[in-house]
């Protein structure tokens, strides 16, 4: 029980943060209704510019550019008007930031729900002691790597959508611009760093991740949740492919869109601009939801994995309980040299974030 | 009008520095103050000073300027912190402009911050620029000078002013050139209204806008020819959308382009480039058709205007179709507007002048507003917008070749004139003269060489020449080269000479394009904000400017230089007789008052320095639909006493608004046509029939007033003994003290006389505007019919080609027209306007309007750079504008660039530091042969090109 | 309280870029920047027609709703200023302004913008002293008791600025002078029915 408390505090600034932000998002809501109706950019414009004609109005606004269109500055490719940016003004504060919050607030829910109701997961048959190898130093360094640029990039990116609404108020002036400067700075800069470390972790673990038949009744047991006994699962088993394949999918469009964001330079249209932000930010924002899950499971969700992470050797008993056919495909190449025995226990302190 | 879609576009940093930090560097460091790092394209290069005029909490002393951008003459208020200017402010009391600039007016705190300025005297050797000291460089030139004069005579040397000049540095040139022995003198007039002032000053007396802009208020008509406003004289749109505004007044424009003018018109109309008098003779022809001429006006205020009915029978609509491309309907239609809404103005510019048909183009558009009686009266008149802006006081004040101040000619009464003036023995200026005669006479009484043709004066052959030798020096006094046609052959010209002299705030074109390695100095004047003096608006209204700031570098003001020069040349002291020099800076107020006393043909005698400040003081108490002060210390005035400002100062003339309007008094500001082409022609008399300014006490025409006819009149009484002193033998121009013409005021008479505006200007080789097609013209079908004039042997001492060069057929070679003009954000040949970041980044290429079908039949896209090959081979390579602005067969190119040539970037010719922000090649270098008849104006507005995709 | 706009008379702009270059004169803004820019639609066809644009000042600002920092702020004028030291160079602003006014001295690698400028409506921004605000932000106009230079300085008085309801009140007479309700000119072609003008003129 005191266990079981203990691990239950970490709680308590994610449920914080949720009650602060649905606080702000709801304020929000209310300010967008006060506003709404009163001026939008098209009434603005209509005030700026009068005494211009219907066809030249309608240009106006659709915002086309056609041949004979001008404009003093000299680099500008804009029309008159940003047709696309009260769209995307909308779709970013109406869509995209609440369903972040939901997706992230919901999972940390979802989460909380979870270990409140299942707890846990032990071990069914105690540690035998002996050890396997599962994540040999690469492939942690690798892991480490895109899980530390993940968080920060996530980190940052949320303080980039819901910073000013949650920390502001926290902040002074100063400390808030230099810290924005720095969010901002760090998640440009490691992004592409991101980019490359995400390419390599999903070469190095794709031939863990082909999915294979047993995935199906992994996935229809829930994962040992339905029904008796433990699905069968090899090195990873289906819980792990889909994320290793949302990672691919999801993940890969996050970095192509991200750097489309990241590299201006390239004269990229205000347009392309803001899809790729939108669909960055969903990306990101379903990843992240999604990387609580993963968190919690490699964490305190269940016992005796975050050990393979950290230290490569994971105990036979998890092995078997949770990746039986893995289990035994090591145990039948090892069966002349039983399973290595741990020396000692990795220093906590070694033990990286997460 | 612009490109935009460049890809890449460089940056320039930086607004300049201001004076003080200019001075706190110049101290640590001696070299270029903007190293330049290259950047990017060509084009373009940044300056690695960036920093802001710092905020400053110093008192703010404000100044009362005058832009120096356009002649329409904006006030401005400076404000200036430390000697710093820091700030502008819009002049909403100023009565012309009510606070409001384009682009170059609102950017001209920047002439106070320009790092690009010429700095201190420079001479190129063996290639290289080197710093001289000012004594060094007076010295060496005045050397040589004195040396070429010793050896080939005063005309070897060319004194080429500016219309930049105020009124005083003008007359101040036009006085040492004389002095220094030769007419060939001359400034931008020539190329711009030249044809305009011999047009209509030959047509109704006086070569000026008739009317002011703030006048077009109330036209009710107003059909500009020629002229884009919006472009070149932004301001004045304000009055021409109020006429439109308030009158519903009718804008017409005519033109071969659709220019930002047309885009605010009621009707457009397309011509043909060179085709203005069939077009006019076509719209007479609707005119008298219907009966819409103002008969009365014509009878008691026009000779001549049969004549050019019988002219005008030969342009039935098929015909002016045929030339102009105007359809019978449209030109009804246009001829039904004018006649339908009077009083209307007719607005014309360089489009109507830069031909070698412009005096034929001007007087045609004079007869078209006779024809509807619309001069002389108020929203009427020929509102002729001049260019830069001083070009009127620079032309009124003679700085010109053929003339002395005032119009006087150059004749021996004219010199005996000035002398008198000038308190100068004639003989001893006659001394100062080659007395030989060659084909147009003795050097003195013939005109000069002009700006135009100064390239001929050293490339042709010296018998052809009307002078002892071809000249051998130029000094290009605030001249920009590259606004001048031919450049290929202007550029061998630069390298036969054997030595030119820029003296400019920048170091302009011809510092570059020469490709000379010794015998080029470079002197750097100071702009106008770092002298005083007056300026002459092209309403003829003049305007006082202050200094703002004290000249920048080693900058001197133009007159401090001429007063330099003259001394090294040993006739400082007559040049200054009566004008102090403080230091070495001759006093302004002393040249104007000089002036004062000689001026009385365009009434530039009442504009004494202590009126012209009192107006400059209260701006406010002008009004701004009439020009005329409400009360204050100026009541009664209007605004800058526009000439003729009849009589001395003490007399009180408030200036005439409004050019022979009989509505008024003269002494209030009436006139009536001038009596200056004598009393009767073939028996008919020229004087007015039954027309008179208001309040005359002669109730007809009468000729010009003299001493005799105050006589005959038995006015000579009126006269006090000291007047009649002066003023025995003598007439109303020339009498000093001034008492013929207050005697003629007094009884409310036009000094001038009053006598018919004619149509038939005998003198000139057309006497009645005829349709001549140009040199290099497209339609040689029509060349039979309307050939050009045949060769001129010597005209302004050079012979003058037109048969010869209209008789070769070119059009195979090159089949599109060619066309130039202005763009807003620069000004003349741009080398100011593109050394200031502000308005540089507004336009940073060259380029050519191409139709979108021209385009597609040359295989050329939006963006490319193509070569536009003029058809004596000068090509020029440019960015390609597809535009439907123009014409098909018409392409267009702006002239305000240079700094490239034939594809050569000159930027590294330049003295380090000192090239304009943007390059670009020069439309001149594309233009081609052709001048005007009488004045000698090039052609620039109409040539053949042809065009081919760059590499 | 006043609410500040400037309003741009598309009959009158000449498109002489005197606005842009008053700007400059007024903020000493830094080559390729432009708070203000005058676009030409149709250039060179019949239909031509010039308008000069900058920070509209919103009243529901999207810039302002899209910033991650709090960069931008509506003072109680109306007018949308920006404070340069919260600036991060994002770019949303960019994305989201209708009319393309924020505009960065940068565009390179990583998303290096530099500090977004806009129009202040010559109101200045946040600084410690009045040289910082006008090394930062340039002229404080309003604080003199002057309205924004480019309007100031139109050369056809094309541009408004100043409080809505006065500058509707100016161009409602115009208008009325122009004898049509819809801001059109008397024989003008363009000048079919269009009742925008006329909404322009209701509102306020």
């Amino acid at each position: 029980m005191s266990i079981a408390m203990r691990d239950l505090r970490w709680l308590v600034l994610p449920a914080l943060l949720l009650t602060l932000l649905l606080v702000t998002l709801g304020q929000q809501a209310r300010a967008q209704d006060a506003t709404t109706g009163e001026a939008t950019p098209g009434q603005e414009a209509a005030f700026a510019v009068p005494a211009v004609d219907a066809d030249t109005w309608r240009q106006i606004r659709s915002g086309e550019i056609d041949a004979n269109f001008r404009d003093s500055r000299a680099d500008s490719t804009y029309n008159l008007i940003n047709a696309s940016g009260e769209g995307w003004r909308q779709i970013r504060d109406r869509w995209v930031s609440p369903f972040g919050a939901i997706a992230i607030l919901g999972m940390l829910g979802v989460i909380l729900v979870f270990y409140l109701v299942v707890g846990r997961q032990r071990l069914d048959e105690p540690r035998t002691g002996r050890k396997l190898l599962r994540w040999p130093v690469l492939d942690r360094a690798l892991h480490w790597s895109v899980a530390s640029l993940f968080i920060l990039l996530g980190l940052t990116g949320l303080m980039l959508l819901y910073g000013k609404a949650l920390l502001r108020p926290v902040f002074g002036d100063g400390a808030w611009a230099g810290l924005m400067t720095g969010t901002k700075t760090l998640h440009n800069y490691l992004g592409p760093l991101f980019a490359i470390m995400l390419l390599l972790v999903l070469a190095r673990f794709l031939r863990h991740n082909l999915p294979r038949r047993h995935d199906l009744t992994w996935l229809r047991q829930g994962g040992g949740m339905v029904g008796k006994g433990h699905p069968d699962a090899g090195f990873a088993n289906a819980g792990e492919k889909i994320w290793y394949w949302l990672l691919a999918s999801v993940g890969l469009v996050v970095v192509i869109s991200g750097l489309v964001l990241d590299f201006p330079n390239f004269n990229q249209a205000r347009d392309t601009m803001q899809w790729a932000n939108v669909i960055h930010a969903l990306g990101a924002l379903g990843l992240t939801a999604v990387a609580l899950g993963h968190i919690y499971i490699g964490t305190i969700g269940t016992e005796g994995v975050l050990e393979g992470m950290t230290h490569g050797y994971v105990d036979e008993s998890w092995a078997k309980q949770h990746h039986n056919l893995w289990y035994e495909e090591v145990r039948g190449r090892t069966d002349e040299a039983p399973p290595e025995e741990t020396k000692h226990d990795a220093p906590s302190a070694s033990r990286p974030p997460g | 009008m612009r490109l935009t879609r460049s890809s890449s576009t460089p940056r320039a940093g930086g607004l300049g520095i201001s004076r003080r930090q200019f001075l706190k560097r110049s101290g640590a460091t001696t070299g270029g103050l903007a190293a330049a790092g290259f950047m990017g394209t060509p084009m373009m290069r940044r300056v690695d000073a960036a920093e802001k005029t710092p905020y400053s909490d110093a008192p703010i002393e404000t100044k009362r300027t005058v832009c120096s951008h356009c002649s329409v003459g904006c006030g401005v208020y400076a404000e200036v912190q430390e000697g710093v200017w820091t700030g502008q402010e819009p002049a909403f009391d100023h009565p012309i402009n009510r606070g409001a600039h384009c682009a170059k007016g609102a950017s001209l705190r920047q002439h106070g911050h320009s790092t690009r300025r010429l700095k201190y005297p420079m001479k190129l050797v063996d290639g290289e620029w080197q710093r001289l000291s000012w004594d060094q460089a007076i010295e060496e030139i005045g050397n040589r000078v004195l040396e070429l004069t010793e050896q080939h005579g005063p005309d070897s040397v060319y004194w080429l002013g500016s219309a930049k000049f105020n009124n005083e540095q003008a007359y101040l040139l036009r006085k040492f050139a004389a002095l220094a022995g030769t007419n060939n003198t001359d400034h931008q007039a020539r190329i711009c209204h030249s044809t305009t002032v011999a047009g209509v000053a030959n047509t109704w007396g006086y070569g000026a806008m008739t009317n002011s802009l703030n006048d077009i208020q109330h036209s009710r008509a107003i059909m500009f020819i020629g002229s884009n406003p919006c472009e070149a004289h932004p301001v004045a749109l304000q009055h021409i959308l109020l006429a439109k505004e308030r009158n519903q007044a009718e804008i017409i424009v005519v033109d071969p382009r659709f220019t930002r003018t047309a885009a605010k018109a009621d009707h457009y109309v397309r011509l043909r480039p060179g085709s203005d008098v069939a077009f006019i003779w076509g719209l007479l022809w609707h005119i008298f058709e219907n009966g819409w001429e103002d008969r009365d006006y014509i009878a008691q205020r026009v000779y001549g205007m049969d004549d050019v009915r019988s002219e005008v029978a030969a342009f039935p609509p098929e015909v002016v179709e045929n030339i102009t491309g105007v359809p019978e309907a449209t030109m009804r239609d246009t001829a039904r507007r004018l006649a339908e809404n009077r009083p209307g103005c007719i607005v014309w510019c360089m489009g109507g002048t830069q031909h070698t048909t412009g005096n034929n183009n001007t007087r045609a558009y004079c007869i078209l507003e006779l024809a509807l009686g619309n001069i002389g009266v108020s929203g009427g008149g020929a509102n002729i917008f001049r260019g830069h802006d001083n070009v009127q006081g620079a032309t009124d004040l003679g700085l010109m070749s053929h003339s002395l101040p005032g119009y006087y000619g150059l004749s021996e009464g004219a010199w005996r004139h000035w002398a008198r003036v000038w308190d100068l023995d004639y003989d001893w200026l006659v001394g100062r003269f080659d007395p030989a005669e060659y084909a147009d006479g003795k050097p003195m009484n013939a005109s000069g060489i002009t700006v135009s043709r100064w390239v001929d004066g050293v490339l042709e052959e010296e018998e052809a020449i009307a002078q002892r030798t071809r000249l051998k020096a130029m000094f290009y006094w605030g001249h920009a080269v590259n606004s001048q046609t031919r450049g290929p052959e202007m550029r061998r010209a630069m390298q036969q000479l054997e030595m030119m002299v820029v003296v400019d705030p920048y170091p302009t074109v011809a510092a570059v394009m020469h490709d000379r390695s010794d015998g080029v100095y470079l002197l750097p004047a100071c702009t106008q904000f770092e002298t005083t003096g007056s300026v002459t608006a092209t309403n003829r209204s003049l305007q006082w400017r202050d200094r703002v700031i004290e000249p920048l570098f080693e900058s001197k003001p133009d007159h401090e230089i001429m007063y330099l020069l003259a001394r090294k040349l040993g006739f400082a002291e007559q040049l200054f007789k009566h004008i102090r020099v403080e230091g070495n800076e001759p006093l302004i107020e002393d040249i104007t008052r000089e002036f004062n006393r000689g001026m009385w043909t365009v009434g530039y005698t009442g504009q004494s320095p202590e009126r012209l400040k009192a107006h400059q003081q209260n701006w406010h108490t002008f009004n701004f639909e009439t020009l005329q002060a409400q009360g204050g210390p100026a009541d009664g005035d209007y605004y800058g006493l526009p000439w003729p400002c009849w009589g001395t100062a003490e007399l009180g003339h408030p200036g005439t608004p409004i050019l022979y309007d009989t509505s008024k008094k003269v002494s209030e500001g009436g006139l009536t046509f001038r009596a200056r082409f004598g009393i009767e022609r073939d028996g008919v008399s020229l004087l007015a029939d039954g027309s008179f300014s208001r309040g005359s006490e002669l109730d007809d025409g009468y000729p010009e007033f003299t001493a005799a006819m105050l006589k005959d009149l038995g006015w000579w009484g009126d006269l006090t003994a000291q007047e009649q002193q002066a003023a025995e033998g003598q007439n109303w121009k020339t009498d000093l003290s001034g008492g013929i013409q207050r005697v003629a005021i007094a009884h409310e008479c036009a000094p001038f006389g009053n006598a018919k505006a004619r149509c038939n200007v005998w003198t000139f080789p057309d006497p009645i505007p005829k349709h001549r097609e140009p040199l290099y013209t497209s339609r040689r079908d029509l060349v039979n019919d309307y050939p050009t004039w045949d060769d001129v042997a010597s005209h302004y001492r050079l012979p003058t080609l037109y048969r010869s060069i209209q008789q070769k057929d070119v059009t195979g070679t090159y089949p599109i027209i060619l066309t130039s003009g202005r763009l807003v954000e620069y000004e003349g040949g741009g080398e100011e306007t593109r050394s200031m970041s502000w308005l540089a980044e507004l336009q940073q290429q060259m380029f050519v309007e191409i139709n979108p079908a021209l385009a597609n039949d040359l295989g050329v896209a939006d963006g490319e750079m193509v070569w536009v090959e003029g058809a004596e081979g000068g090509r020029v390579r440019v960015q390609a504008l597809v535009t439907p602005r123009v014409a098909r067969e018409v392409v267009f190119m702006p002239f305000h660039f240079g700094g490239m040539f034939q594809g050569e970037n000159l930027h590294d010719r330049y003295p380090e530091g000192s090239a304009p922000y943007v390059l670009g090649e020069a439309a001149n270098t594309a233009t081609t042969y052709g001048y005007d008849s009488v004045t000698q104006m090039q052609e620039t507005k109409c040539t053949l090109c042809r065009i081919e995709k760059a590499g | 309280m006043a609410t500040m706009k400037f309003m741009c008379d598309a009959e009158r702009c000449i498109e002489c870029n005197g606005c842009v270059t008053a700007c400059k004169n007024a903020n000493e803004v830094e080559w390729g920047i432009q708070r203000r820019r005058v676009v030409t639609l149709d250039d060179g066809e019949p239909g031509e027609v010039s308008i000069s644009v900058a920070c509209m000042h919103c009243d529901d600002a999207p810039c302002i709703a899209v910033c991650p920092t709090e960069t931008l702020y509506q003072r109680d004028d109306g007018i949308v200023l920006h404070d340069k030291d919260l600036c991060i160079g994002c770019g949303y602003c960019l994305y989201a302004c209708p009319f393309g006014a924020p505009q960065f001295p940068q565009q390179s690698a990583f998303g290096e913008r530099g500090k977004m400028d806009k129009c202040t409506f010559c109101a200045g921004g946040p600084a410690d002293s009045k040289e910082e605000e006008y090394a930062k932000y340039g002229a404080n106009r309003i604080d003199e008791g002057k309205l924004p230079l480019c309007a100031e300085m139109c050369s056809t008085k094309a541009l408004l600025a100043g409080d809505a309801q006065e500058i509707a009140d100016i161009f409602r007479q115009r208008v009325v002078r122009r004898g049509h309700e819809d801001g059109g000119w008397s024989g003008n072609p363009r000048a079919a029915a269009d009742s925008l003008a006329h909404d322009a003129t209701r509102r306020g």
